[in-house]
């Protein structure tokens, strides 16, 4: 009886109390699921890549130029696969970097407000379109243009990076727009207060301003380039090819995983563990640049806040 | 010096009004072709529902080029096209009264036609049996003669007797049956009829002109809606384009995009209302908010890749919707985090300390007042990311879905393809039919999704405005 009576009395207080409790655990639980995703990826893409760089060395998977990974003997050589995806970021690049930042300059300092209002959601809808539609315009409709005054075979890398440059253009124009229209309006005020025009304001005042936003734009549009599967693995090719020549097919990175992961490979082969080891390199690369412009971001928005 | 810097600056003024409109024209163009692509469903659907298939094949010429042609690869029974007295085999030359030398251009041709319901004149050549009759192969001094043996009736009706021997049309030399066949197929395709048969008959050498085409109308019933509620609601048969179905690809979306809302929805929401509601800014809420917006942009084949590891092989789901389920919540959580945390962000603070003031705890202020609040935008988020996951096809391609299923799933433990799936492998396939289902396919996702879309801007118009009270 005693012993009982010591336990503190159970109230509806306490009740209350646990189940706050148990439902803030909860959701940190769910917080930290993204934790357990980016832990889960590195895991198991160090994992399976050690299993191959046990047999392939990395100076031979990185610096090889043959890629054959089913043939006999083997290339494990992602070179090729690099200088594609190199040459088709650059490309689509090329289109996408002065036509998203001229309509980003157009959207934050020449559009008037209800203008602007209207065409940021339809930006993010453009932006929504899913990529397999710009992988068919490149092969039936691109493809077929540029057949006309320019030696291009039937898949070829410079359609697929033009065609992604204009899938990547309103991504680029609404994330500089962001960055631009974050600059505070007494900057503006300021310049005009010097007597000079709108122009010279905006290239001379606001754009410097907002300069490392714009490159952290740069480079959020650089990975989304460079992780693009469809318009490649539609426009692009399966032939890998060393040195890379835009006119000809080209194997990108994201493409190769794909022949991989839908070729009819043997349970626990070298391949597999080969296709993570591509996987690897393609998250170091865009979750290194990611991060690091999203730091960006966020510092400028801080600046101005 | 100031000069330059104002064409310079002018110059930048003038891209910047050009840019967007430049690419929303481009976009637009786009959009424009794939929907007339598509517009040509209509026709091929009542070509094929007046019994009519079509293929591509092509003839070796003896000047060693090829010439395409298009071929009944199907006649059904019992149809309009077999009572006109089509067979399998037969070669298609004019259609509407244009040449046809691959099926885009009968398809086309009857797009040309105006009216419902059409009487398309059409042009043929028959298989060698019904056109020439039952041929012979003999042996004359070293070489191959064709020798008609019984000629049908439509070579009897046209000059030819029974034991002619067929040596050359529109002068090539004929050496077998079936190049006999082929040389006037070559000749109706070119348009050199009626060909000039050399025949010897005998001891006689004569020049027979003769017309392989046969000439009938095939009556077509053009039905829009009917074409594409067939197109959305068959299995399909994956040999001819004209009998495609997307019944498989939507239900399989349906069920991928079901499993990833049921996972995703509630664990990015809760994910959102911890770290915008709860968490106090650490280190750790710093590292989360960082790995979210940096896993928001990988590349979603790599994220394929997870899926492949974990969801189909560990927890041998194998390629089924709900490992692409799975596999898509993964790609959608950030996205459904930072939309929601954006919501949560837009309450006003003054609403949670008049909750928390008259004593209600942090669960209760979240459920009863932030939430609801936060609703309209938080729902924003959620149909964006609807629209995302629909679009979606590199990861499931790298989980192994199929290209082509052709069975519709029944259950989520069934392997499954997805509409922009189906698009890829129609897409990738070199037939003209497939190019012109595939901009079908492409329509039904792009109103999917821009359905969506315009919901979501709905939504947020409607959040603003409460927001603005």
């Amino acid at each position: 009886m005693r012993a009982s009576r010591a336990l503190p009395r159970l109230t509806l207080a306490h009740l209350r109390r646990g189940k706050e409790g148990a439902l803030r655990a909860l959701l940190l639980l769910c917080a930290l699921s993204a934790l357990a995703v980016v832990a889960a990826v590195v895991a198991l893409f160090v994992y399976e890549s050690l299993l191959f760089f046990r047999t392939v060395p990395l100076s031979d998977f990185l610096g090889g130029t043959r890629w054959a990974p089913i043939h006999e003997p083997a290339g494990y050589g992602i070179l090729p696969l690099i200088g594609a995806t190199l040459v088709i970021t650059a490309i689509a690049l090329t289109v996408a970097v002065p036509l998203g930042f001229l309509a980003a300059l157009f959207l934050a300092a020449y559009a008037p407000p209800h203008l602007r209002a209207w065409l940021k959601p339809v930006l993010e809808m453009l932006a929504g379109v899913p990529t397999v539609v710009y992988g068919f315009f490149a092969l039936r409709f691109v493809t077929p243009f540029l057949q006309r005054f320019l030696p291009v075979g039937f898949w070829n890398g410079l359609s697929a990076g033009l065609v992604m440059g204009v899938m990547i253009t309103p991504y680029m124009a609404s994330l500089s727009d962001d960055v631009l229209y974050a600059v505070p309006r007494s900057l503006w005020e300021a310049g005009y207060a010097l007597g000079a025009r709108r122009p010279t304001v905006l290239l001379g005042v606001v754009v410097p301003a907002a300069f490392s936003g714009i490159g952290a734009a740069f480079v959020l549009a650089l990975t989304r380039a460079v992780g693009e599967t469809m318009i490649v693995a539609l426009a692009a090719g399966r032939t890998p090819a060393w040195p890379p020549n835009p006119l000809r097919p080209l194997l990108p990175l994201t493409t190769a995983m794909v022949n991989i992961a839908t070729g009819d490979h043997e349970a626990g082969a070298l391949i597999w563990s080969h296709l993570f080891a591509i996987g690897l390199l393609l998250f170091l690369v865009t979750f290194g640049l990611n991060a690091l412009s999203h730091r960006v971001i966020r510092r400028v928005r801080g600046r101005f806040a | 010096m100031k000069g330059a810097a104002g064409a310079w600056e002018r110059a930048v003024v003038v891209g910047a009004f050009l840019a967007l409109p430049l690419a929303l024209f481009t976009l637009g163009v786009m959009l424009v072709v794939t929907a007339l692509q598509a517009g040509l469903w209509t026709n091929m659907h009542a070509l094929e529902a007046a019994g009519l298939v079509l293929t591509t094949r092509s003839l070796n010429l003896p000047d060693g080029t090829t010439l395409p042609y298009v071929a009944a690869a199907q006649v059904r029974e019992g149809s309009a096209a077999a009572a006109l007295g089509i067979a399998r085999g037969d070669v298609l030359v004019e259609a509407g009264g244009r040449a046809v030398d691959r099926p885009l251009a009968a398809w086309s041709s009857l797009a040309a036609l105006p009216g419902r319901t059409l009487e398309v004149p059409l042009r043929w050549v028959p298989r060698a049996e019904v056109l020439l009759g039952t041929l012979q192969v003999r042996w004359e001094e070293g070489q191959a003669r064709v020798v008609l043996a019984a000629p049908a009736p439509l070579a009897m009706g046209q000059g030819l007797h029974p034991g002619d021997i067929l040596l050359g049309v529109n002068g090539t030399p004929v050496t077998g049956t079936r190049q006999a066949w082929e040389a006037l197929v070559t000749a109706a395709r070119t348009g050199a009829v009626p060909a000039e048969l050399t025949v010897r008959r005998g001891e006689v050498s004569l020049v027979l002109l003769f017309d392989p085409r046969r000439e009938g109308e095939l009556p077509v019933e053009r039905n829009v809606w009917r074409a594409w509620a067939r197109f959305l609601t068959r299995i399909g048969d994956p040999r001819y384009p004209e009998q495609a179905g997307l019944l498989p690809a939507l239900l399989g979306s349906l069920g991928v995009v079901l499993v990833m809302a049921l996972v995703a929805f509630p664990l990015g929401i809760s994910a959102a209302v911890y770290l915008e509601e709860y968490a106090r800014t650490s280190r750790l809420t710093a590292l989360l908010e960082l790995l979210v917006a940096s896993l928001a942009g990988l590349p979603s084949a790599v994220l394929g890749l997870l899926g492949l590891e974990i969801f189909a092989r560990a927890f041998q789901l194998g390629r089924s919707i709900l490992a692409g389920g799975f596999t898509l919540s993964v790609l959608i959580l950030p996205l459904v985090i930072i939309t929601s945390r954006e919501a949560l962000r837009t309450v006003p603070k003054t609403l949670r300390e008049a909750a928390l003031s008259v004593g209600a705890t942090p669960w209760q202020t979240v459920r009863y007042h932030v939430l609801p609040y936060a609703l309209p935008g938080v729902l924003t988020g959620v149909v964006l990311s609807l629209a995302r996951a629909l679009g979606e096809a590199a990861p499931l391609l790298l989980l192994g879905a199929f290209l082509y299923v052709n069975y519709a799933p029944q259950s989520l433990r069934d392997t499954f393809t997805v509409v922009p799936i189906q698009i890829f492998d129609w897409a990738t396939r070199p037939q003209d039919g497939y190019a012109v289902v595939a901009a079908c396919a492409i329509l039904v996702l792009l109103v999917l999704v821009l359905l969506l879309n315009a919901l979501a801007i709905l939504l947020r118009a409607r959040f603003q405005r409460r927001w603005a009270e």
